[in-house]
């Protein structure tokens, strides 16, 4: 392990550093905090789930080879936690595993093969499978997230999610949960897929639902997808540069196009409250310019843009990216803060995910305190404010969706 | 199902959502408000309640906040939660011949559609006379009239629609466009709407303006009493309806060959008549029969329902069948309506009302006659036809009685012009009906409606003024 500048005393850089260069912890600390094995869909996000100060949560990689690089060593000392650069420390806390992952539904598959929660959600895929791979126009950076076998993955039933949600929830880890389909070639996006799921848990829980899926041909479809109960939308451009976009996402250009994808987070805005409509931009994949472009382009819509950075995986097909610095990226999330801002979007939404810095996470590159953000935020976190913002979330959809019988 | 995201402001959404609760609080404040006044002199605290539910009940058969038989049954329990009658009286007066009348005059209606003898009659009428374009016109005007004589008016609507519709489309008349295609449709409405007030099945608004009179005042009406009150009124409506039609709306198709290939296939389709169809037109001719000749005696709602019984001995329908031809809606709202109006006249609010708002000034009854009617027949245009006899007749049973007018021809004032609605879709279903058809527009009926509407409430007047003294009604 080589030195190098560590950034102990910032909660935004050291999210940074730990998403991308990992944490070194040993066997017995690994024990103590809880840990045993690595839990993610397909082991590509295995980490472990840190909070930092200011309650910032991060999703560290500890199992993966390049973790022996890392300058970051999780140590226990006195029953507490600490991250360490070898010189100084800071105390952090290990999220315990849910205890739900050790459960099975009835029809006898692993809770945590279903569900998974990455701070203050609870991310289940209902069907791990994606059309792009059958066509061999998937995703470059892809890794197979989806534990894609060719396109072929497992649909879990109505049920199945259902009790994964319920023990979640029980353990309150459920605030948010956050649905993801894959591509499939309807035009509806995969809504008509989602419904039964989105309804059978707004039927059930007290919980709001955030769906990622694909732009639908029709706005029709993203009315219905805000009538029948998501709270919050995701339709990842993943690539702000029209050129870059085609050549690593072929699928995406070919089946759907980016004019669509932008058109319909532009309807979307109009449709969904305001900081709840997002789409990823993953920082490392394009000139960082045209990163900053499209935070422009993607706020000024009153769209979230959310930035994750890429970290090469060796099943992903782009051999010649490699992982953007934490200077580099830094100053990113600084222009995310103050776009977002700017466009006076509401950053509560966006908030507690460990595998990305947040969008009033930007405030820590910037001068800027953000007191009265974070004590919304934590509001929201609240369990007076989680009731508050399901309650408000209920009326307005009570308020907005009309349904006529006529055609 | 159509799905729609407003996204307009939420504060204009919220403010266009709040205007319902605060209508209701505002109702409920108007409400507590009038009972709470100070009882007028001349009035028991009994009819002030009463007048306190009856401006509640106002309000809300015209705006139709409530379904009419909702705001009918909160009618009822009101009137008994508020003493103004006892609670037995009270729930007595919706069993009433009336509603008993009107729930039979529904299933035999029912069983003479289900059957399809109305159909088939319908269909031999017009295949006999309508070989010319006026002839086809005056079959469809006339026979709709005729039926409804019969039946309910709106049955009669919604069961000629469809052949009239196919004879627009055989014809190739354009939607919008063809004079002829706007009479023909037109036909059918004026016919259903002047055919309607010519008897008491015509709808149940006449069964329920007796019905009212009746447990007000204990005057009855007989079937034939008042369709030969109605008839010379009637009459002269068809005839001015008919060259109204052919001159509001000048022929425009030189003939009408292909409509008798319409006429020709539907007969086909129907087949030969069956023993179903003989069975039901006997046994509606026979009600009707003792309706005209016995129905003082036995009642009219006893001969409806006896009829009933006999088509269910006969296995001539089923249960199933007929559920769907009766409007239980109409059957509350009827029923909620003559206890209210009961309630008005038995409390003494309806005189006090009919003092309070009139005064001296209306001193003559046909001077009566003619600002109830009109009232009437301009509300009935923008409000359920029921809905206007319910609010209107108590007021002017009270009004009878101060001018010592005969209250029957009060009754009659307000149930005759109460059908006669010509100008617009909402008026009645046999409008709403004709413009679905996309061949008339809401614009040419309002002007050929109005038209008629005031010639109506001219004839009707008229009829007052010279016929009924020659039948021996005293003004």
């Amino acid at each position: 392990m080589k030195k190098t500048n560590t950034y102990l005393h910032n909660p935004g850089y050291l999210k940074i550093e730990l998403m991308l260069k990992g944490v070194r912890v040993d066997g017995k600390v690994l024990k103590k905090a809880g840990f045993d094995k690595c839990r993610d869909v397909a082991n590509i996000a295995c980490g472990l789930d840190i909070i930092l100060p200011h309650n910032t949560w991060v999703t560290a990689p500890y199992a993966q080879d390049f973790v022996n690089d890392s300058p970051y060593e999780l140590i226990e000392k006195d029953g507490g936690f600490f991250i360490t650069d070898g010189n100084k420390s800071v105390k952090v806390s290990i999220a315990p595993i849910p205890e739900f992952y050790r459960l099975k539904t009835t029809s006898g598959v692993q809770l945590s093969k279903i569900g998974l929660v990455h701070g203050g959600y609870v991310a289940i895929t209902p069907a791990t499978q994606c059309d792009f791979f059958n066509k061999d126009i998937e995703c470059r950076y892809c890794a197979g997230n989806l534990d894609i076998n060719k396109g072929k993955g497992t649909v879990y039933t109505v049920e199945d999610v259902l009790e994964t949600v319920e023990a979640a929830y029980k353990e309150g880890k459920a605030e948010v949960v956050y649905l993801s389909i894959g591509f499939s070639e309807t035009a509806d996006g995969g809504v008509e897929f989602l419904k039964p799921y989105i309804r059978a848990i707004k039927k059930h829980f007290n919980t709001l639902v955030a769906v990622e899926a694909l732009p639908p041909k029709e706005n029709k479809w993203i009315d219905e997808t805000y009538a029948i109960g998501a709270d919050s939308v995701l339709y990842n451009l993943e690539i702000f540069d029209p050129k870059l976009f085609e050549e690593i996402c072929p699928g995406r250009a070919a089946l759907i196009g980016r004019k669509r994808y932008l058109d319909a987070l532009k309807y979307a805005a109009t449709v969904f409250p305001s900081g709840t409509v997002a789409s990823h931009l993953i920082v490392g994949l394009e000139p960082i310019e045209s990163t900053v472009e499209g935070i422009d382009f993607l706020a000024g819509m009153g769209v979230v843009p959310i930035l994750p950075v890429y970290r090469p995986s060796p099943r992903a097909k782009l051999p010649h990216y490699k992982t953007p610095s934490t200077e580099v990226v830094a100053p990113v999330y600084g222009y995310l803060y103050r776009a977002v801002t700017a466009n006076k979007i509401n950053i509560s939404w966006v908030r507690d995910i460990s595998v990305v810095t947040t969008p009033l996470e930007g405030r820590f590159f910037i001068d800027d305190n953000a007191r009265v953000k974070t004590f919304v935020q934590n509001f929201y976190k609240s369990r007076l404010g989680l009731k508050a913002a399901w309650s408000l979330a209920t009326l307005r959809r009570k308020l907005r969706v009309k349904v006529s019988s006529r055609e | 199902m159509k799905l729609e995201i407003d996204r307009r402001p939420l504060w204009v959404i919220l403010l266009i959502r709040s205007f319902r609760p605060a209508f209701f609080l505002a109702i409920g404040l108007l409400f507590f408000y009038l009972i709470n006044l100070p009882t007028p002199d001349g009035l028991t605290i009994q009819g002030q309640r009463a007048i306190a539910l009856f401006a509640v009940c106002l309000i809300l058969w015209v705006t139709e906040a409530l379904p009419l038989a909702i705001t009918s049954l909160m009618a009822i329990v009101l009137v008994a939660l508020l003493d103004v009658l006892d609670k037995r009286t009270t729930y007595a007066l919706f069993g009433n011949e009336a509603v008993f009348f009107i729930l039979g005059a529904f299933i035999l209606s029912g069983a003479v559609m289900h059957s399809g003898l109305s159909n088939r009659i319908a269909l031999a009428i017009m295949s006999r006379f309508g070989g010319t374009p006026r002839g086809l016109l005056a079959s469809i005007f006339f026979l709709a009239a005729a039926l409804s004589f019969f039946m309910s008016e709106h049955a009669v609507a919604a069961m000629l629609f469809p052949i009239v519709l196919e004879i627009a489309r055989g014809l190739n008349l354009k939607p919008g466009k063809s004079n002829y295609a706007k009479s023909l449709f037109l036909a059918l409405a004026w016919g259903c709407i002047i055919g309607g007030v010519a008897t008491f099945l015509g709808g149940a608004r006449v069964p329920l303006a007796v019905g009212m009179l009746k447990e007000a005042t204990g005057i009855t009406i007989g079937f034939f009493e008042y369709t030969s009150m109605v008839f010379p009124t009637v009459m002269i409506l068809l005839f001015i309806g008919y060259f109204g039609l052919t001159r509001f709306f000048r022929q425009d198709i030189p003939d009408i060959h292909l409509a008798k290939a319409v006429f020709e296939g539907k007969l086909k389709e129907l087949g030969k008549i069956g023993y179903v169809e003989y069975a039901v037109g006997i046994l509606m001719g026979i009600t009707i029969f003792f309706w005209i000749f016995l129905g003082k005696t036995i009642g009219i709602a006893g001969i409806a329902i006896i009829s009933v019984v006999a088509l269910f001995i006969l296995k001539l329908v089923r249960w199933k069948d007929i559920e769907e031809y009766v409007n239980w809606g109409v059957i509350l709202m009827y029923g909620g309506a003559i206890t209210l109006g009961a309630s008005m006249e038995k409390s003494g609010a309806a005189a006090w009302m009919a003092n309070a708002v009139i005064g001296d000034w209306a001193n003559n009854p046909l001077l009566v006659i003619a600002i109830l009617s009109l009232l009437t027949i301009l509300l009935t245009e923008g409000m359920s036809n029921a809905a206007v006899i319910a609010v209107l007749l108590p007021v002017g049973i009270g009004m009878a009685g101060k001018f010592h007018i005969d209250t029957k021809t009060i009754a009659y004032a307000i149930a005759v012009p109460a059908g006669l609605a010509f100008c617009f879709p909402m008026s009645t279903p046999a409008n709403a009906i004709a413009v679905s058809s996309g061949y008339i527009t809401t614009r040419d009926m309002a002007k050929a409606g109005i038209a008629m509407m005031v010639l109506a409430w001219l004839v009707f007047n008229l009829t007052a003024r010279f016929y009924w003294p020659m039948i021996g009604i005293r003004l």
